[in-house]
C-alpha cells in the first residue's frame, strides 16, 4: 500500500512541483512582500510601511469605492437578467433554442481586447451606435468616456453583457434539473405559472443562484480588463479605477511590489469576507 | 363524486398515434384500473383525463360536463404521480397545503383539510419533515394526502406503488382500497401489475398498444376473457396456450385435437358460428384447471422439468409430447414423483387463429 502511494506521488510530482513554484510560492511570497518596503534597494522589512499607507491612501479608497459600487449594482442586475434569459431559454414557446444558447454564451469566448474595442466604438461620442439610437428617440447624446457616472455605467453594461449569458446557461442547467412533474402537480393545484416560478423554481434554484453570485462577486472584485481597455486605465481621472487597476498601476507601472501585494491581499480578503457573509445569509435554515 | 366518460378518445404525438379511439364509461364512485404492458398508453390516457396532455380527438366528460377545453385545475381531479412529485423544499405540511395557500383558500379550512388528510393517512407525526427525510411509503402517503386535500371528485393514480418494495406494495394496496371506501370518490388507477388490478378494481380496462382489449370486472376478465391477450395477461402464472386443430363437430359442440397428440381431444359447445373443420385454434388452460388423470374431459401426458414448491401449492413446469411448455398447479401433497405424468384438462378456452375467443 505504502509502495503504491509512493508511486502515485512520483507520478504527481511534476504537477506538484509546478503547482508549488508557480502557485503556492507566489501566494506566500507576495504575502511576505506586502510587509517590505520595495522602493528601496535592497528591499527591507517594514511591516507597517505598505499597510499603513493603504489605510490612509485616497487612491486606494477611490478604487475600493468604485469596485464595491460596481459590485453592488452590476452583480444583482446581471444575475436577474441571467435569470430572465434562462427562463426564456427554458420556455417551450421559444424556437431556435440552440441559436439563442450559442448567442448568449458567445460573449464569454470573444477575446477581451476585441470586445473592448467594439464597446469603445459603439459608445463613442459622435460615431457610436448607442448615441445615434439615443438621438433617434429624442434623447441627448451622452459622453460616455469623459464623465464619471456614464463611464461607470458603461463598465457595468460591458461586464453584464459579457457574463450574463454565462450565468444564464448555469441557471438553465439548474432549471432543467427540476423534475417536470413537480410543475404538473402545481398546475393541478391551480398554482399560476408566476407563482410556480417564485415558490418552486426560485427556492429550488437557490444553490445555483448562490453559486453564480459567488463566482460573479469574485470576478467583479478582480475587475481589470474593462476599466483598463474601455475607459482607458480607469478614466476619466480615476473615476473608474478599480482595485485590480490600482494593483496593476502600483505593481507594474511604479514597480512598487510591496504595496501592490498589500492591495492584492486586501482584494482577496474582501472577496472571501463578502462571499462568506453571503453564504451565511443564504444558508439552509434547519 | 362524478362519472368519467371517454368517447372515441384519440391521442397523437405528431403523426404517431398512441391511443386509437378509447371508449370508457366510468360510474360515479367506481374504482377503475387501467392495466396493460409498458408503453400501451395507460399514462397518456390518464394524463388526458387530468388535462396534462391535449386530446387529439374525441371527447372526455367528467360529471357529465365536457372537459376537453377545461383547465386541469378546474376538472375536479387530483393526481398521484409515480415519482410522487413532492415539492422537495417544503415540509410535509407545506406540501399538503401549498395549493390551497396559493389560491387563497381560508386558513381555517386549509388547516382542517390538511389535518384530516394527515389523519386518514396517519402522517400526522411527519408534518415538519422534508420529503428527503421520508421513506418511500411515507412519501407515497404524502403524495396521496396532497390529492385528498384538494377534495376532488376523481382521483387519478399513475402507478403509485411501483417504486415500493413488495411488502409495502401489498400494504399500500390495502390502504388505497380502504381510502376508496372511506372517501367514496371515483378513482382511476394505472398499473402494469395485473395482481394490483385484480385486487383493487371494481372494473378493469385492459389496454394493448393503444387499443382497449376488454373492460370488465376482475373475475369476469379471469373467467371469460374476450381474447388471447386478456387471457394471457390476467392471472398468474399465465394461462397455458396449446396449439390445436378442429377435427369435427358433434352434438356436444366442436371437437378439437391438440397438435401432435391424437388422443387428446376436447369437445366444446359453441354458441356462435364454429370454424370449419381443419382450422387451427388455440386451447387455453389455466394452471389450476389441470386435474389428476381421469378427472376432466381429457387426459394429457406431460414431462416435468422443474417443480416449484410454494408451500401449500406447487407449480409444475412441464412439456407436452409436442414440445409445448405448460405450467400446472398442484396441491403440494399431490406432486407426482415420476417425470412423466398424465394430467386431465378440466376447463379450457378456445381461441381462433387471430386470438379472438370462440364461445
Ligand atoms: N411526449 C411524448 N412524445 C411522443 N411519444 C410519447 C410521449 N409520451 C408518450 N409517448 C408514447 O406513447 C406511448 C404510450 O406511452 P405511455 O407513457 O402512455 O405508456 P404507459 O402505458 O404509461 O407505459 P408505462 O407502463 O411504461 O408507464 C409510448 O409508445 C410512448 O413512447
Ligand atoms: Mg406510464
Amino acid at each position: 500500500m505504502r509502495n503504491r502511494n509512493a508511486t502515485a506521488y512520483r507520478f504527481l510530482a511534476p504537477y506538484l512541483l509546478i503547482f508549488s513554484v508557480f502557485w503556492v510560492w507566489p501566494i506566500i511570497s507576495s504575502f511576505l512582500i506586502s510587509f517590505q518596503a520595495t522602493r528601496t534597494v535592497p528591499w527591507r522589512f517594514a511591516p507597517g510601511f505598505n499597510w499603513g499607507r493603504l489605510i490612509g491612501d485616497p487612491a486606494f479608497f477611490n478604487a475600493l469605492q468604485n469596485t464595491l459600487l460596481i459590485l453592488v449594482i452590476q452583480v444583482p442586475v446581471m444575475i436577474a437578467l441571467a435569470m430572465v434569459m434562462a427562463v426564456l431559454l427554458n420556455s417551450p414557446l421559444l424556437k431556435a433554442k440552440g441559436l439563442y444558447r450559442f448567442a448568449f454564451f458567445a460573449p464569454v469566448v470573444v477575446g477581451e481586447v476585441a470586445y473592448s474595442a467594439v464597446f469603445r466604438l459603439m459608445f463613442s461620442l459622435d460615431f457610436g451606435i448607442v448615441n445615434k439610437l439615443l438621438n433617434s428617440v429624442g434623447l441627448p447624446k451622452i459622453d460616455w468616456f469623459s464623465n464619471v457616472t456614464p463611464a461607470m455605467a458603461l463598465i457595468m453594461i460591458a461586464v453584464t453583457w459579457r457574463w450574463a449569458g454565462y450565468n444564464a446557461i448555469i441557471l438553465l442547467a439548474g432549471m432543467q434539473s427540476i423534475p417536470e412533474d413537480v410543475y404538473e402537480a402545481a398546475t393541478l393545484d391551480r398554482v399560476s405559472k408566476l407563482k410556480q416560478f417564485f415558490y418552486i423554481t426560485l427556492p429550488l434554484l437557490k444553490p445555483v443562484i448562490v453559486f453564480c453570485l459567488v463566482l460573479s462577486i469574485i470576478g467583479t472584485m478582480q475587475l481589470f480588463t474593462e476599466p483598463f481597455l474601455i475607459t482607458e486605465r480607469g478614466g476619466p481621472g480615476g473615476g473608474t479605477e478599480t482595485l485590480g487597476l490600482l494593483l496593476y498601476r502600483q505593481g507594474f507601472r511604479s514597480l512598487n511590489f510591496g504595496y501592490a501585494s498589500a492591495v492584492a491581499y486586501t482584494m482577496a480578503a474582501l472577496a472571501i469576507v463578502i462571499t462568506l457573509v453571503q453564504l451565511w445569509l443564504t444558508r439552509e435554515k434547519q | 363524486m362524478a362519472t368519467v366518460t371517454l368517447s372515441n378518445v384519440v391521442k397523437r404525438f405528431g403523426a404517431f398515434e398512441v391511443v386509437h379511439g378509447a371508449n370508457i364509461d366510468i360510474k360515479d364512485g367506481e374504482f377503475v384500473v387501467f392495466v396493460g404492458p409498458s408503453g400501451c398508453g395507460k399514462s397518456t390516457l390518464l394524463r388526458m383525463i387530468a388535462g396534462l396532455e391535449d386530446i387529439s380527438g374525441g371527447e372526455i366528460a367528467i360529471g357529465g360536463k365536457l372537459v376537453n377545453d377545461v383547465e386541469p385545475a378546474d376538472r375536479g381531479i387530483a393526481m398521484v404521480f409515480q415519482s410522487y412529485a413532492l415539492y422537495p423544499h417544503m415540509s410535509v405540511e407545506q406540501n399538503l397545503s401549498f395549493g390551497l395557500r396559493m389560491t387563497g383558500n381560508p386558513k381555517a379550512d386549509t388547516d382542517r383539510r390538511v389535518k384530516r388528510a394527515a389523519e386518514i393517512l396517519r402522517i400526522s407525526e411527519l408534518m415538519d419533515r422534508r420529503p428527503k427525510k421520508l421513506s418511500g411509503g411515507q412519501r407515497q402517503r404524502v403524495a396521496i394526502g396532497r390529492a385528498i386535500v384538494r377534495e376532488p371528485q376523481v382521483f387519478l393514480f399513475d402507478e403509485p406503488l411501483s417504486n415500493l418494495d413488495a411488502e409495502l406494495r401489498v400494504q399500500m394496496r390495502v390502504e388505497i382500497s380502504r381510502l376508496h371506501k372511506e372517501l367514496g370518490a371515483t378513482m382511476i388507477y394505472v398499473t402494469h401489475d395485473q395482481t394490483e388490478a385484480m385486487t383493487l378494481a371494481d372494473r378493469i380496462v385492459v389496454l394493448r398498444a393503444g387499443h382497449i382489449e376488454q373492460i370488465g370486472r376482475p373475475l369476469d376478465l379471469y373467467d371469460d376473457p374476450d381474447n388471447l391477450f386478456v387471457a394471457g395477461f390476467v392471472g398468474s402464472p399465465k394461462m397455458n396456450f396449446i396449439k390445436a386443430q378442429i377435427i369435427g363437430h358433434d352434438a356436444g359442440g366442436v371437437v378439437v385435437e391438440l397438435a401432435g397428440q391424437e388422443k387428446t381431444r376436447i369437445t366444446q359447445p359453441l354458441a356462435g358460428a364454429a370454424p370449419e373443420t381443419g382450422s387451427k385454434v388455440i386451447v387455453g388452460v389455466r394452471p389450476e384447471h389441470f386435474g389428476s388423470a381421469g378427472e376432466g374431459d381429457t387426459d394429457l401426458v406431460v414431462t416435468i422439468d422443474v417443480v416449484e414448491h410454494l408451500g401449500g401449492t406447487s407449480f409444475l413446469y412441464a412439456r407436452t409430447a409436442h414440445g409445448e411448455d405448460v405450467v400446472i398447479q398442484r396441491d403440494a401433497a399431490k406432486v407426482p414423483t415420476t417425470p412423466e405424468v398424465t394430467v386431465s384438462i378440466r376447463k379450457s378456452y378456445l381461441f381462433d387463429e387471430k386470438g379472438l375467443r370462440l364461445r
